[in-house]
């Protein structure tokens, strides 16, 4: 909180003369409204003089006549910068020479709302399909859906016939493309990897093969249906986004939440978190090749989806919270049930640590592999579970109490190993300290209503809201304009954060220990098994999977 | 004595899945993962994932269909092996769900590949996929 203050009282003593207007109007939450172009002054003064500051997102909203930039700066609480340009000539000076960090969320405004940045070193595509046609900027209010002429398998990127590699014509860099179809896990992006040899020596993401439009289609639903639409963005941390959400409507409706509804939603998300760390070690088990790890770890998970499913009715899409509370109750029974089932899992949870302190092998493929320093850490703005990893204790729990967290005692775990294993580690502790919260919430439950009848036009106002999903710091930034439609929504998940600090932390590794790193910072993603090679000299492409890699009679390790 | 048709025997007793996520928010693919583990173990039906298109029999497809994945679809349908059926898991691999008319999603599934089973949800209980697959393996059984 102090770090907030400082930041406030820094702005207003140094940058004085381009500051047009400055509102605290809720607790750590400011708006500061720049004189155009001096955005970059006042970002570098936050980060040169408060400590542990950072980017959360970059939000572009268009007001009809002009394009508003919003800068969230992190640092205790949040700062929105607020820099105006004009609409027809949607120019600005860009912040990726100070802060690297900013890369993907000024391509990701530069692609939706056609703001250029000038001097931002890779200003493309990020988000919307390869055949989008030029000019089209779905994030303006008047814009239309225009005729999209289907792609053809030409257009895209991923075209390549099968045959075997030829590395005497391929040199010695060879592009490895991973994705976007690759086996056992979920989400269908596309990397890039430059290996020279055995060692990547840079990466490139296509994101966008999930791209659905949900900012704007939340703008056509109102505040209590949208709560179900966020609710869809991840089916892994729904809870987050319901939360974070609801927060946001509630901080710009004054609505005060009733305490008992605060402790649902910290139980249901605390599960939430308990079931992702649960899933991802599984996971890394199983880019590691430790198998038994997997199918151990995703049965010891079973039990807490039994108790979402107790308390919720479902097992991952809980529909659990919603503009001013929360929509079922927890009964006395169902809570014993629940602390029984706690201890269970808290001795599974005992072993999996120890399983990942003492196992040789598992250390040995973890440890100083994907190596993420602090000072890169900051510099890249990463969040959650990533930063712990590299020493950084960044918690929006902490940092910026939500729902019942400013009650409930728990550590923020933290190490300074900077390396896959430390965040393995960050994760594995992190379930044992959710268990602690959960049990602390349960046993100190307090009576009251569940949630408090709010009218569907919500006053004008906008908020930021600021959750710790599992993956790290999740940001919602709501716009309403006094209808029960929302004038902007607007979601970074932690994912995007970690994403830019991929090629930095996998750069120099082995090609084998891509899925590790990957799977450390936790995207969701698993890799290796259907490569598209690319000759970097004619430009040619095909693809084999890592069967016909192994059997590939050319293959040599160089 | 009735004909032995060997690679139909095989195909019941052990399909190969290729799973697809064509804009998923996760769920159903984490349910579809959830299968493989010990609780609902559906390898114990010789059901198994497979990484390539080429070797599947069955595609299990999960979220809407955005428009960057659309193109990827179809390449993946047309390079799996004859014959070949398709799994839709999940409200928005049946219908388009609660994402339909967003400006990244293109069609319908079922407009644009051929689909055998649909499992609606959201998302399906891992039981429910079990019975989907179970439903589809009848459909198998009749399979020339």
């Amino acid at each position: 909180m102090k770090r907030f203050e400082q930041t406030v009282n820094l702005l207003k003593k140094n940058l004085a003369d381009s500051i047009l207007e400055l509102n605290t109007p809720h607790p750590r939450r400011a708006f500061v409204l720049l004189k155009p172009e001096t955005h970059p002054d006042a970002v570098s003064l936050i980060l040169k003089n408060v400590e542990r500051s950072g980017l959360s997102t970059i939000t572009g909203v268009d007001l009809g006549k002009e394009l508003e930039i919003n800068y969230h700066m992190f640092c205790g609480g949040s700062v929105t910068l607020k820099n105006r340009i004009s609409r027809e000539k949607p120019f600005t000076k860009t912040i990726t020479d100070i802060l690297p960090g900013a890369n993907l969320y000024e391509r990701e405004v530069f692609d939706l709302l056609g703001v250029m940045f000038e001097g931002h070193p890779n200003l493309e595509r990020l988000m919307l399909p390869d055949n989008w046609p030029q000019g089209n900027y779905p994030l303006r209010r008047d814009w239309k859906l225009p005729d999209i002429p289907e792609s053809s398998a030409e257009d895209s990127n991923d075209t390549e016939e099968t045959k075997p590699i030829n590395f005497e014509e391929a040199g010695t860099i060879v592009n490895v493309v991973v994705g976007p179809q690759h086996p056992v896990l979920h989400e269908p992006e596309r990397f890039s990897f430059k290996v020279d040899g055995e060692r990547v020596v840079d990466v490139e993401s296509r994101l966008g093969y999930v791209h659905r439009g949900i900012e704007k289609a939340a703008e056509r639903m109102m505040y209590f249906q949208d709560v179900f639409l966020v609710e869809r963005i991840c089916g892994i941390c729904n809870a987050a986004h319901t939360t974070c959400f609801s927060q946001a409507v509630e901080t710009i409706g004054g609505i005060e939440t009733p305490p008992r509804a605060l402790y649902l939603r910290t139980i249901i998300h605390e599960l939430n978190r308990i079931h992702s760390h649960l899933l991802l070690l599984g996971v890394a088990g199983h880019l590691l090749g430790f198998e038994a790890l997997f199918q151990h770890v995703w049965r010891d998970r079973e039990p807490i989806m039994d108790i979402i499913e107790r308390i919720t009715g479902n097992r991952l899409m809980s529909g659990f919270n919603t503009v001013g509370g929360v929509r079922r109750d927890l009964a006395p029974s169902n809570v014993e049930k629940t602390l029984k089932t706690i201890e269970a899992v808290r001795k599974r949870a005992d072993f999996y640590l120890k399983v990942l302190e003492e196992d040789a092998t598992l250390r040995m493929r973890t440890e100083g592999v994907g190596v993420l320093s602090k000072e890169d850490a900051l510099k890249f703005c990463v969040a959650g579970p990533v930063a712990r990893g590299s020493g950084l204790p960044a918690d929006v729990r902490k940092d910026d109490p939500y729902a019942a967290y400013e009650e409930i005692p728990f550590n923020v775990v933290c190490y300074d190993e900077c390396d896959t294993w430390a965040r393995l580690m960050v994760r594995a502790e992190e379930v044992l300290e959710s268990l602690n919260i959960l049990q602390y919430a349960l046993d100190n439950l307090p009576d009251g209503r569940l949630r408090i009848r709010v009218p569907r036009k919500i006053p004008e106002g906008e908020a930021v809201s600021r959750v710790e999903a599992p993956r790290g710091e999740l940001i919602h930034y709501v716009k309403s304009d006094g209808t029960a439609y929302p004038y902007r929504v607007k979601v970074r998940a932690p994912t995007l954060a970690n994403l830019v600090a991929f090629p930095d932390a996998i750069r120099g590794s082995y090609i084998a220990d891509i899925p590790s790193v990957m799977g450390s910072l936790d995207p969701c993603f698993s890799c290796t098994d259907r490569m598209v090679f690319v000759d970097t000299n004619n430009n040619k492409r095909w693809h084999m999977s890592l069967d016909q890699v192994n059997a590939s009679k050319n293959w040599k390790v160089r | 004595m009735p004909k032995l048709d060997l690679v139909k025997w095989a195909r019941i007793k052990s399909p190969w899945l290729l799973h697809f996520n064509t804009g998923a928010c996760n769920g159903c693919d984490i349910e579809a993962v959830a299968l493989l583990t010990p609780r609902y173990d559906v390898e114990r039906f010789g059901v198994k994932l497979e990484p390539s298109p080429r070797h599947a029999d069955v595609l299990l497809v999960t979220g809407a269909v955005t428009k960057q994945c659309l193109s990827r679809l179809k390449m993946i349908y047309q390079q799996m092996p004859s014959p070949k059926f398709v799994v839709a898991i999940g409200a928005c691999a049946c219908s388009g769900g609660i994402f339909k008319g967003c400006y990244g999603i293109s069609e319908r599934l079922d407009k644009i590949i051929p689909v055998d089973v649909y499992i609606p949800g959201c998302p399906p209980k891992p039981e429910a996929i079990l019975q989907g697959v179970a439903k589809l393996l009848a459909k198998l059984e009749g399979s020339k």
